[in-house]
Parts: structure tokens; sequence; C-alpha cells
């Protein structure tokens, strides 16, 4: 056992302030099995040097790594499934109207951890709008290497194709792989995943016609959110649509965006001249 | 003769696979951990370490038949076996669990684990109904992937074993084919 | 709502059942498929029911095809959760008209998601 009572109390306090869940005395072992992948992917020899590694440096990319290993088993496919439904019922047809025929659209999928995200778009393209999906390139990135690579791979667990995705999905377009799930070539085809951290300054990418930045900027402070939504608007066009999460929002951070209602769920705009 | 002679021999006369080549310990592994996410809890770890199984022990299993025909085999303490039993019922455990709880709930994992086994071997096989008991022979020891793990501080076992004895041409001195002691026998009536 | 768990295994009908009471749903639960149609010939019919699929006496796929040779029955949502995890079985039960499936080993999450999906959870579950 190496998680000290000081380790362990350092990570139920940050754990219950970013989530508000509460993780019980006695809970060492669960803290020990989920972020000891963590420590050892950081080239540290184990939790303990973990806790004091982010403890002395704080960095809210490991900081949201530690929450998000002890909170969340696996991420849902149609995580609040209203962003993508408005994706191909209103956002996707507004910009193919837009642009000429040979003209293709990006989308990006920011932190997008395991792929989830944008292989939901990326099915949810071949599906609604077949003859549109070649048009389309989808970039997803996270901040750790280890993510890209899964998100690359294409790979799920038993687990994780229970989570939120309709089985006709499933069926249509995934094939068994052993005891996981791979996503079909046509898919893997669409998505290209790269490592990029959000909290510095950002790689040549886009321009992006639509972002997914969802449950990433609450975890930030106020100075980082207003840098990180400054430069993912340097990335987008004009006429582009930034998804957050829906307990996010641009209002009060940043005021160069127009909240756009779509359906149960809403959108942000670059605001023209902000 | 070594294993590695049987393994050969075999190979050169008959075409029918051993779960060795089908399946490794890290895929047994990580759809054992699955399992007991689902069904013991979301928060229980299985630490891959070998011990001792105690002297009172409880198998349950379910058979695979196709391409590949055997049985996924759990094996525990008898008291394990009812600590995972209580785990799985939870809140709806009673007081004193009986025999009849045990039988279930013990062989539904084994269900669990014997179904998602069956979903990586190659071609279409049949999945039995899981029977709880002493443990069916290994009639072929070169037809065995096992695991050994440990849940709360105590072994647990997961062993994939082909139902069907070696063959003639390589006979295993280890465990001969016994004709008297079918897999079923060993059954405990439910 | 109410819903019907259907399962051979008394632990997994506790573990389902008690997964949906907690969603709000009045549960009763049958060991097999001919106890579930008695079930429902009984007039109970649930706005979902949860099949097992290998069970003694009638399987889930024959209950499948039985609910769906019922037009009475057509209201009924029906999710397979099983531990038949091969592409192909998948395929067999959404043709005999399954409308999701739920593989074993799944977490309460998973029920919930799919439910969400079905438009079949009664009560708004926060995350």
């Amino acid at each position: 056992m190496t998680l000290t009572a000081t380790s362990f109390d350092w990570v139920r306090q940050v754990v219950h302030r970013e989530s508000a869940i509460v993780l019980a005395p006695g809970k060492e072992y669960l803290v020990e099995a989920r972020l000891l992948p963590i420590a050892r992917q950081m080239g540290l020899a184990d939790v303990g040097q973990l806790v004091d590694n982010v403890r002395t440096r704080p960095s809210p990319e490991n900081t949201r790594r530690i929450v998000e290993a002890l909170t969340t088993n696996e991420t849902s496919w149609f995580r609040d499934g209203d962003p993508f439904t408005a994706l191909t019922t209103t956002v996707l047809p507004a910009l193919l109207a837009a642009r000429g025929a040979g003209e293709r659209l990006q989308i990006w999928s920011a932190a997008c951890s395991s792929g989830q995200e944008a292989y939901t778009i990326a099915m949810l393209l071949e599906d609604a709008m077949p003859n549109a999906a070649g048009r389309v390139s989808i970039t997803a990135t996270d901040l750790s290497r280890e993510m890209v690579e899964r998100t690359r791979a294409g790979r799920f667990s038993q687990l994780e194709v229970n989570r939120g995705l309709p089985a006709s999905m499933l069926v249509r377009h995934f094939t068994r792989a052993g005891s996981e799930w791979e996503v079909n070539a046509s898919l893997r085809r669409m998505v290209t995943a790269t490592e990029c951290n959000l909290a510095a300054p950002l790689p040549r990418m886009g321009p992006f016609d639509v972002v997914y930045l969802r449950n990433v900027l609450i975890y930030f402070d106020l100075p980082t959110k207003q840098a990180i939504l400054r430069r993912v608007r340097s990335l987008m066009r004009p006429d582009g649509w930034l998804f957050l999460g829906a307990a996010e929002t641009t209002l009060g951070v940043d005021d160069s965006w127009e909240r756009v209602v779509l359906g149960r769920s809403s959108a942000y705009r670059p605001l023209k001249g902000a | 003769m070594t294993a590695f002679d049987t393994a050969e021999r075999r190979r050169a006369t008959d075409a029918r696979p051993v779960i060795t080549e089908l399946i490794d310990e890290a895929t047994i592994q990580s759809i054992a951990e699955q399992a007991w996410i689902s069904l013991v809890g979301e928060e229980e770890v299985l630490v891959p370490l070998p011990a001792e199984l105690p002297a009172d022990v409880l198998s349950s299993w379910v058979d695979v038949v196709g391409p590949w025909t055997g049985s996924v085999v759990l094996t525990t303490g008898r008291r394990t076996a009812e600590e995972l039993s209580r785990a799985l019922l939870r809140d709806s455990a009673p007081p004193v669990l009986d025999e009849e709880d045990v039988v279930d709930a013990f062989g539904e994992i084994a269900n669990v684990v014997g179904g998602s086994i069956k979903a990586t071997l190659p071609g279409h096989s049949a999945l039995s109904l899981p029977s709880v008991g002493a443990s069916p022979e290994v009639r072929n020891a070169s037809d065995v992937c096992r695991i050994d793990l440990l849940w709360r501080g105590e072994p647990v076992a997961i062993s994939v074993q082909g139902a069907l004895p070696a063959l003639p041409s390589s006979p295993d001195p280890h465990h001969p084919a016994d004709p008297d002691r079918s897999t079923y026998e060993n059954e405990v009536p439910l | 709502m109410r819903a019907l768990v259907i399962d051979d295994s008394r632990a997994m009908r506790r573990i389902v059942s008690s997964i949906l009471t907690g969603f709000g749903y009045e549960v009763r639960d049958a060991g097999h498929g001919g106890e579930a149609l008695e079930v429902l010939n009984e007039g109970w019919v649930p706005d979902l029911a949860t099949i097992d699929w290998n069970m003694p006496v009638m399987d889930g796929l024959q209950f499948v095809s039985a609910v769906r040779a019922n037009p009475a029955w057509r209201s009924m949502t029906m999710m397979m959760v099983t531990s038949e995890s091969e592409h192909t079985q998948i395929v067999r039960a959404l043709a005999a008209g399954a409308h999701e499936y739920v593989i074993k080993p799944f977490t309460a999450d998973a029920i919930r998601d799919k439910l969400a999906l079905l438009g079949l959870l009664p009560q708004e579950v926060v995350l």
C-alpha cells in the first residue's frame, strides 16, 4: 500500500470539489486500482508519487484524469443525446447548404477520451447523411497519448459498448475482435486522432465547422477557460458551431459568443466582429 | 513427453483446436474483471495473484459446444462463493443464504463469464445453462487456459478447459481419460 | 410504468428488478418465457420486458417471437438482457423483434442509458 492518509484525503477533496462525489473512507483500494494506470503512464512508480506530483505541480489536465478515473467507468455513446440530434437535423444541413459542393466540412471532438464522441458523430453521419459523410472529416484530440491511441484503434470493451449505443448501431458499425468490439474501417477512416493540450497554444488544425468541447471547461479556472475559448474560436470558421457540456456555458466567461437554442440543447456561435 | 511435444503431435494429426490457440490469460482476466464490475460491484477489484484454494471448494460452470467444446469453470472456497452470492444479491440478500441462492447466484457468474468467453471463440457455439458443484475434471492438460485471481483477498480460479480427452496419439500421462467419471456425474443435484 | 423481468437466475431477476424499481417501475418477474406468457395472458402487459436468452422451458428468442405474433402485445418494448454476445446473435434477436439488447455483464448505468434511448426512463435521473 503506497497511499498515505494525507494523499487519500487530498484525492477525496479534489474529487469532491470537482464532481461533488464523496469517496468514503476505506476506498483507498479503489483509488489505488484506478489511479495506478495513470501513475504508470506518467512514468511514476505508484499512486503516492502521482499525488505528490500533482500536488506540487497543479495541472488541470492531470486533475481531470484523476477525477474521471474515479468517477466514470465508461463514457456513454450518445451522452446527453441532444447535441448529436442537433448535428444532423440542423447544424450540418445548414453548413452543407452554405458551402460549395466540393468543400469539406471539419468537425473537432476536443478531449475525446477513448473516442466515443468522435465515432458517435461518424455513425450518425453514415446513417443519417450517407451522401454527405464523404465530405466530412473528424479530428479527435486528447491530452493523453493513451487515449489518442485508443481512439485510433477504435476498440471498445463489452461494458463500453453497452453504454448508450443502440444495438442496431452496434451490429451495423462494429465487429467483434476477441473480447472487444472494433469500429468498422469506414468509420475509422473518417476520424483522425492526435494529441493536443487545450491549455497550451494549439497546433495548426482546422478551420473547424463544428467543435464538441464538452465537460472540459468545468475543470479549469476562469482565465484558463477564457484562453481556451479564445484559442478554440481562432480555429473555427466564422459561421461555425460550438457544443459545450450540459452544465457549461460561455456566458460570464467570454462574451464573444452567441448562444443558439437547438431543440432541447444549445450551441454557441462566434459573434460577428467580436 | 513434454506438453510441447503433445501439442505439436496433436496439431500434426488433428484440426481440433485447443483452447490456448483461441484465448489467452489476459483476455480471460479482462472478461472476469468486467463480469465482477457488473455483477459483484462497480468497485470490485480482481488481483491476478495465484494463491492456494482452500480444501472446501465449490465450482460453477457452463459448457460451450461448438468448434471448441469444453467448460468455463469458476472455482473458489465455499465461503467465498457464498460471499460472492451475497454481493450479487446486494440489498435483496436474505439474512441466511440457502443452498439454492448460492447455486443460482454463483451459477449466474459462470454464465456471464462463459458467455463472454464463448463470444471470443471462432464460429458459432452453444452455451449450456449453468451448473454448480464439484468441478468437471480436466480431461486434457494441454487444452486448458486457467487464471488465478484474488477477490477481497480470497482465491478464485477460472479455468477454460476442453471436454474431450487428448487424442490417443498424444496421451496425457497426468490426466488419463476415465470413462467411468463423466463431467456431469460430478454435478451436485440442484 | 411497468416492467416484466424474465430470467432463469433469481439473482439476476433481483438485480434487474432493483435497477428498474429505482427508476420508478412497477416490476414483476418470470423464470422463463412460458411463465412470462402466463403473466401477459393474465392481462398484465408491461411497457417493458427485459429478456434473458438461455432459459429452460421457453427461451428468450421463442418468447420474443410469441409476443410478436400477438398484436395485443405490440405496445410492449422488448429488451434482451443476456450473456449471448456474438454479433450474429444480436442480429438474430433484433430480426426476431427485440427492440434493444444489453449484453451481460452490464452496469446499472447501461440499463439507464438504454431506457433513455427508448424513451422509457420515467423519472428524470440526474447523472
